[in-house]
């Protein structure tokens, strides 16, 4: 077959496949819209280079946990609990071993320290949860109208009832206490 | 479209927000479809899409060039799909599935013939080496040009097209 005729069947499939995309993933991306997009910061440039070099994780991860207690620090250091949270995270995901790629720990931080800024009353679980258990909830914050959004500790996430969040809950107790 | 995409890039290195927005309505179903293309399923491709933009907005001082908006969210999705390779390796790419003929004057036979190639080249595709399907998809399914699509790949244009002749390549011989 020519190329020619490989590159219209190619592009024929590309217009024949083209499933539907589900309808709310937009707005799921958009709430995760900082308020502030980050500018150019020495610090985070550093974190980027790391995860781009692909060196040591754990080093990655102090390295990480050392330039949050930095940027802390350099803004005043009034969040010292949401600090304090983000470094329990940081640290019981390098204790367990769970620690896999730089971005997914600083995505989660980054979504905690974000949710808490907005104002929005997060449940965190990261000092609690069983961290083999891809289904545990790592963090939980109300909606406006009634509903949960729950963060795993895979890093999906996904808008629950009150009877499904009790549920997941019940399920994540239980998987910790057996 | 052009000029609206540069000024889009233009607000973003800002740091504005509703530029934010706007990027995510643009995009979001192309990067979708990317990551389903490269032969992620369809939870894998939504948390990939979410994944790809919640890095853009954290590498807005990497967007250089305005004209390479394209490219430059491409390779900052290109780079997600292939970490979740690289942390899955045991698992296959999966390739789409029922496509769509519309009805027309074409014959049930020449329908099912066409829907037969489509399908025979689908599993092709989602058999070639993650790199050179990577260039198929980005330029012949996801319509990037040659310098977009090698700016998204990290590569330079020559190395694109030489990796893209390989992959017609395997294509061609697979598909007959």
């Amino acid at each position: 077959m020519r190329e020619e005729k490989l590159g219209q069947l190619l592009s024929e499939l590309a217009k024949r496949s083209a499933e539907p995309v589900r309808p709310g993933l937009a707005e799921d991306i958009k709430q995760r819209i900082p308020q502030h997009l980050p500018l150019y910061r020495a610090g985070r440039d550093t974190i980027n280079i790391i995860i781009d070099l692909r060196i040591n994780k754990l080093a990655a991860a102090a390295v990480i946990i050392l330039t949050l207690l930095l940027f802390a620090n350099f803004l005043g250091g009034k969040d010292s609990n949401g600090l304090y949270q983000d470094s329990k995270l940081v640290a019981k995901y390098l204790l367990s071993g769970q620690i896999t790629q730089g971005p997914d720990v600083a995505a989660a931080m980054l979504k905690y320290k974000y949710l808490t800024e907005q104002g929005k009353d997060v449940a965190f679980y990261g000092d609690i949860i069983n961290p083999q258990d891809s289904n545990a909830i790592l963090m939980q914050w109300r909606l406006s109208d009634g509903r949960f959004r729950v963060m795993f500790n895979d890093l999906r996430e996904k808008t629950v009832s009150p009877a499904e969040l009790i549920k997941l809950q019940t399920r994540m107790l239980q998987g910790k206490a057996r | 479209m052009e000029r609206r995409l540069d000024s889009l890039a233009e607000q973003l290195k800002k740091g504005d927000p509703q530029a934010a927005s706007e990027l995510v309505d643009t995009y979001y179903e192309g990067i979708y479809l990317y990551m389903r293309r490269l032969g992620h399923n369809q939870q894998t491709s939504e948390d990939l899409t979410q994944e790809s933009f919640m890095r853009a907005w954290q590498h807005t001082e990497q967007l250089q060039n305005n004209s390479a908006l394209n490219g430059w969210l491409y390779r900052i999705a290109g780079n997600a799909s292939r970490q979740y390779w690289r942390k899955h390796k045991g698992r296959n790419a999966v390739s789409i599935e029922g496509f769509e003929i519309p009805h027309g004057q074409d014959s049930e036979d020449e329908k099912l013939a066409l829907q037969e190639q489509l399908s025979r080249l689908s599993s092709a595709v989602a058999k070639l080496p993650l790199k050179l399907r990577d260039v198929v998809v980005l330029h012949y399914m996801q319509h990037l040009s040659i310098a977009e699509a090698a700016e998204a790949t990290g590569v330079r244009k020559g190395t694109f097209k030489s990796r893209l002749n390989r992959a017609l390549k395997t294509l061609r011989k697979e598909f007959g």
